[in-house]
């Protein structure tokens, strides 16, 4: 009965960027627990690779990064752009965008925050000498001019009416100039500094990370004191810990586990329609996966009702296009991914497949399910004839081959659309120079380049459904499932998840109920 | 003197010869699989970095140089620094060694506390409902693997009665379910060999004629039984560190212990080398040292080799 | 140069008190056992042949729709899975059936792996004597109590899992056992004691070796092949647990066990059958060695 309650709720709730909290099992006996702490515990399937927020995307970084630091803009949980370090901004001619920056702010090690840190902040993401993790994320822009300490004037190569919104997100973090410059990038990766809401105390490598909140923040100082983020890749003990009241959130709660938080008197589970997707990656350029015929035959092989139904209790939904469902330009027309396990041995056949082996390169917990999905799809690839195999590597080993790009097949990624657009998402991963280049396709390539730079929506609207169609083509990704994300909380913490997986502790949106 | 020296001389041969093994075969497997620099060092490496790697292991060299600079470096604990944690290996393996101490010795001091007055007692009521139930109970415990056998605790004292927790590290109610595993071997074995070597010496003549003088049963054993059986019982208590450090690695990780065995597993999914040469070495060593230790009091112990 | 414990420590110490003595009834019910354990050997070598016959499901095959079903005669796919289905959906039963295969295959396979290279050193060490012998023993002895674990993490975690790593692995572990007993051999052919014999009994060197000195050889290698058999099944689902050995989707009962671990409060099933029927095997064949030891060849105690 409360498993119809739950997902009737979820049917309801169905447009991205809304939370959907989850009522307890038993009616919610809604005597609002309380706390005095001032300590914040949290814990993560997987510890932070970096503290310089330039040099990993990954969702266990970001979750603290964007805390660390501040962006120019911010976009909350509520789905809309807030002012963070600057005040205001407007597009002031075709090609360029005038900021307004805040006053007073000072960076964690006491030097105060200028236009001169915005402009060399966003500058090193695409220097080619940094060498950073988020070269294209800013890639518009053509010059930065900071005609005083409070004005930042951005030009970008063709109208980018998306220039705020990508600056709320990867690469938009502001890092001070003087100290980063005198610290090198390993000194301010060990002693980093940024304006944001907490700062860095401590780190111990898989036991905890320890921040302190900043008394000065701008924005008002976070409802706790400290915050202690605690990597458990386990899901048990994950779990336990949040059950037995040792943690107060828990991030990527596998559905699995959702009834028991949600059915204990103390805990309860949040989550959000993620803005993105679960796919498989492909690593296009390792043969047999550099034919178009062998990755849609992977793709009509797979059954993902099964995998949404089963391994996710029904909490996600199956993709139809590599567009995330509530970003623009999205198209309710196209039908879910079909599973078609004659047509993909047909395909097979005839793309001339020769039993070659195909890896699944699976970490166990980064991405909530992924192993079991890994061994769920060997299972239903080997049905249709392939000779797929699963290896499991380590998180750490994961981010390696990340930046080498030496996948050996397939690998789960967790693209996340970090504009509300097609552009932040699938342009920003698959294009040129991108963190995920594997595969380039001439007209694709020339498509999202114009949709980028183009402020006709229904040109826009054309280009990306054509870009889709190429897609299903090609499948530079083979997506999987576009899932809710699940948090796990005390219930005396008063959070809303952002469905872009930033982890917000700002106090406007993490509150404990105090009595 | 001749007594002690010409004891304990073959005890450090075999202690050498031992390290000396497991050095090898550490640093043969290393080369088997190819050049051993990328092993060694993350992805992101300057070349400038992998030179000088190359050059400190002597790459450069041959063969014979390149292993005595292994040894050289082993000794010296220099194993290169940890691509997961990047700060010396052998920092970090000792900084979790003190995990791997407490479980162990607990294992052991558990053992030897149950184990060894269950021995007696199944002596003393030799063959009756108690002794048939505590060895039976010990052929399970020696023939059962550590693993399921911790996951059978998880099981049913943890997740069924709710007594314990099911993993990590905390306080004392943490530490029994992995110390009952990991010495639930050494238990079996004290206690199965504990019974023999007090029937041997039910069986001898001093005790009857203890009997005869009508002293009681309890006393004679006590008394007697204690100084014989300490003998054998040593000697077997110095083959299970060799259980215990192996057992380590499993009960760990079945109970996500952070020690040095569980550092070990993962530093292989981590691809950590320098972690997992220093881990083998390092628990090498440690189990050297102890049975030599142990031959040591071994050798304190029996008459025929103390000097007169 | 056994171990070097100079008190007469019962080594083995599972014996029954009475030595069973060739005749008596001490004898007749150690054969007995010795029979009923052998007896359970077949049976599963039987069950492992004749998995393909015997299993109910594809061990391999997924059933999403039934998964972490619990043992049921109609599980949500309408099949019965007579000891459940683990997180795939995949039986159980036929998982257990087949990973006997594997236990069994890579057992044997290191038993003949350990053998042949024990054997190989052992006759070296009779043969050679001096500085050969003196090696052989040392590096015995200095393997014998070292947990062998820590160099077969060592091994596997650098060379990576594979079958071949793996039956070498657990091959190599085991060595020790067949030297010592073909060391002994070849000692007591070269005795002056054994030349004598020969010249008493009369007849060719090789009729007495083959009349007495064989069957002696082999009933001692087959006590130490059956207790290193034992040994080896537990090893290799030991190192299949920790990842380093058999890689899953193949069903090995120590990468079952493991595959359970994450389930243990909601589907107990999927670890503890096949860690149950481990335990039974290993309990089964180490006995049936010790039995076999008692009945064959009492000398190897002690040792």
């Amino acid at each position: 009965m409360s498993q119809l309650t739950r997902r009737d709720l979820l049917k309801s709730a169905a447009t991205a960027g809304a939370a959907a909290a989850l009522a307890p099992a038993l009616g919610g006996s809604a005597a609002a627990q309380t706390t005095q702490k001032r300590e914040l515990i949290t814990a993560q399937s997987g510890d932070i690779s970096k503290l310089d927020p330039h040099f990993s995307t990954s969702s266990n970084d970001i979750r603290i990064s964007f805390n660390i630091y501040d962006n120019l803009t911010s976009r909350h949980p509520d789905g809309k752009l807030h002012p963070g370090l600057a005040t205001e901004w407007k597009l002031t001619a075709p090609t360029t965008w005038t900021f307004k920056l805040r006053s007073g702010v000072k960076f964690h090690n006491g030097d105060p925050f200028s236009s001169a840190d915005a402009k060399f902040s966003i500058e090193r993401t695409y220097d080619p000498n940094a060498k950073t993790m988020v070269a294209t994320a800013l890639a518009t822009i053509d010059r930065i001019e900071t005609p005083d300490a409070g004005t930042l004037v951005i030009h970008t190569k063709k109208p980018d009416p998306l220039l705020p919104a990508r600056l709320a997100f990867y690469g938009g973090q502001i890092v001070p100039k003087k100290y980063l410059e005198s610290a090198g990038n390993d000194g301010f990766n060990a002693k980093p500094a940024g304006t944001g809401p907490v700062k860095l105390v401590s780190w111990t490598k898989d036991d905890k990370l320890v921040l302190a909140a900043n008394d000065s923040y701008w924005g008002g100082k976070p409802d706790f004191d400290q915050w202690t983020m605690r990597p458990i890749p386990e899901t048990a003990p994950r779990i336990a810990a949040l059950l037995k009241g040792e943690v107060d959130i828990i991030v990527q709660l596998p559905a699995d586990q959702g009834e028991r938080v949600a059915g204990n008197a103390t805990t309860r589970v949040v989550g959000a329609l993620y803005a993105g997707l679960y796919v498989l990656a492909v690593n296009s350029k390792r043969p047999p996966l550099d034919n178009p015929l062998v990755k849609q035959a992977l793709s009509l092989a797979i059954d993902r009702e099964a995998i949404v139904k089963e391994l996710w209790r029904g909490r996600g939904i199956v993709p139809s296009q590599p567009i995330a469902k509530g970003d623009n330009h999205w198209d309710p027309s196209l039908p879910p991914l079909p599973y078609k396990p004659g047509a993909a041995r047909d395909l097979l056949k005839k793309a001339g497949y020769k039993n070659e082996e195909i890896f699944i390169e699976t970490t166990v917990g980064y991405l909530s399910n992924d192993k079991q999905m890994s061994e769920a799809i060997q299972g239903m690839w080997k049905d249709a004839g392939v000779n797929a195999k699963v290896e499991v590597i380590e998180y750490s080993v994961r981010a390696q081959k990340n930046r080498e790009k030496s996948f050996k097949g397939v690998f789960w990624s967790d693209p996340t659309s970090t504009l509300g657009d097609p552009d932040g998402m699938m342009w920003r991963l698959l294009g040129p120079g991108g963190p995920q280049d594997y595969w380039r396709h001439p007209r694709w390539d020339e498509l999202g380049n114009a949709a980028r730079f183009s402020v006709d929506e229904k040109f826009r609207a054309q280009a990306y459904k054509e870009m889709s169609t190429i897609f299903f083509e090609h499948f530079p990704w083979i997506p999987i499932i576009q899932p809710y994300e699940d948090y796990g909380l005390q219930k005396y913490v008063d959070f809303a998840p952002n469905p872009n997986q930033q982890f917000e502790v700002r106090k406007f949106n993490l509150k404990f109920k105090r009595a | 003197m001749r007594g002690i020296v010409g004891f304990l001389a073959p005890k450090l041969l075999r202690a050498l010869v031992a390290v000396w093994l497991v050095t090898t075969v550490v640093f043969v497997v290393m080369r088997l699989s190819g050049d051993p620099v990328p092993l060694l060092l993350p992805p992101d490496a300057p070349t400038s970095e992998m030179e000088r790697v190359r050059r400190d292991l002597g790459l450069d060299r041959p063969l014979p140089v390149q292993y005595a600079t292994f040894v050289g470096n082993a000794l010296r604990g220099d194993f290169g620094r940890s691509i997961h944690f990047r700060e010396p290996a052998w920092s970090v393996v000792v900084r979790y060694l003190p995990a791997t101490l407490e479980l162990g010795l607990t294992s052991f001091g558990l053992a030897l506390l149950v184990a060894v007055p269950i021995g007696m007692l199944s002596a003393i009521k030799r063959n009756s409902p108690i002794d048939q139930a505590a060895m039976g109970v010990a052929l399970v415990g020696q023939s059962a693997p550590t693993f399921f056998l911790g996951i059978f605790f998880i099981l049913t004292l943890s997740l069924g009665l709710g007594w314990f927790p099911t993993s990590g590290r905390g306080d004392w109610r943490n530490l029994v379910l992995p110390a009952l595993t990991l010495g639930a071997f050494s238990m079996a074995s004290i206690a199965r060999l504990t019974r023999s070597a007090v029937l041997d010496v039910l069986r001898q003549d001093f005790v009857r004629t203890a009997r005869a003088k009508g002293l009681p049963e309890l006393a004679v054993v006590m008394k007697h039984t204690l100084k014989n059986a300490a003998l054998p019982v040593v000697t077997i208590t110095g083959l299970q560190f060799g259980t215990l450090l192996g057992g380590a690695v499993v009960t760990e990780t079945v109970f996500a212990w952070p020690g040095i065995g569980r550092l070990a597993i993962q530093s292989i999914y981590n691809r950590d080398y320098p972690i997992v040469q220093c881990t083998v070495f390092l628990s090498a060593i440690l189990f050297i040292v102890l049975n030599f230790a142990i031959d040591l009091l071994y050798g304190v112990l029996d008459p025929r080799v103390r000097p007169r | 140069m056994a171990s070097s414990i100079p008190v007469s420590v019962p080594a083995d110490l599972g014996a029954a008190e009475a030595p069973a003595l060739r005749g008596g009834a001490g004898a007749r019910r150690t054969r007995r056992l010795v029979i009923a354990g052998g007896g359970f050997v077949v049976a599963l070598a039987l069950m492992a042949i004749a998995a393909p016959w015997l299993a109910p499901h594809d061990p391999l095959r997924q059933s999403l729709r039934a998964r972490l079903a619990p043992p049921t005669m109609q599980a949500s796919d309408g099949k019965a899975y007579v000891l459940g289905t683990d997180h795939l959906g995949r039986d159980v039963l036929s998982r257990i059936i087949f990973g006997a295969r594997v236990s069994l295959t890579v057992g044997f396979a290191a038993v003949l792996v350990g053998g042949i290279i024990g054997a190989g050193l052992g006759i070296l060490a009779g043969y050679r004597g001096g500085f050969a012998d003196s090696v052989v023993m040392t590096v015995a002895d200095a393997q014998l109590a070292f947990p062998f674990i820590l160099l077969a993490i060592g091994i596997i975690g650098v060379l990576g899992p594979s079958f071949p790593t793996l039956v070498m692995v657990i091959g190599l572990s085991g060595w020790v056992g067949y030297a010592r007993v073909l060391r002994s051999q070849v000692l007591v052919l070269r005795s002056r004691e054994f030349v004598d014999a020969i010249h008493a009994l009369g007849g060719s060197a090789g009729r007495v070796i083959l009349r007495h000195i064989v069957p002696n050889v082999l009933s001692s290698l087959v006590v130490v092949a059956t207790l290193e058999l034992a040994r080896s099944i537990v090893l290799e689902a030991t190192l299949s647990f920790l990842g380093l050995g058999i890689q899953p989707p193949t069903p090995s009962w120590g990468v079952m066990v493991q595959e359970g671990r994450e389930y243990l409060d909601s589907a107990w099933w999927i670890s503890t059958f096949p860690g149950l029927i481990l335990m039974v095997t290993s309990l089964a064949v180490s006995r049936t060695g010790d039995w076999l030891r008692d009945l064959l060849d009492p000398t190897l105690r002690g040792e």
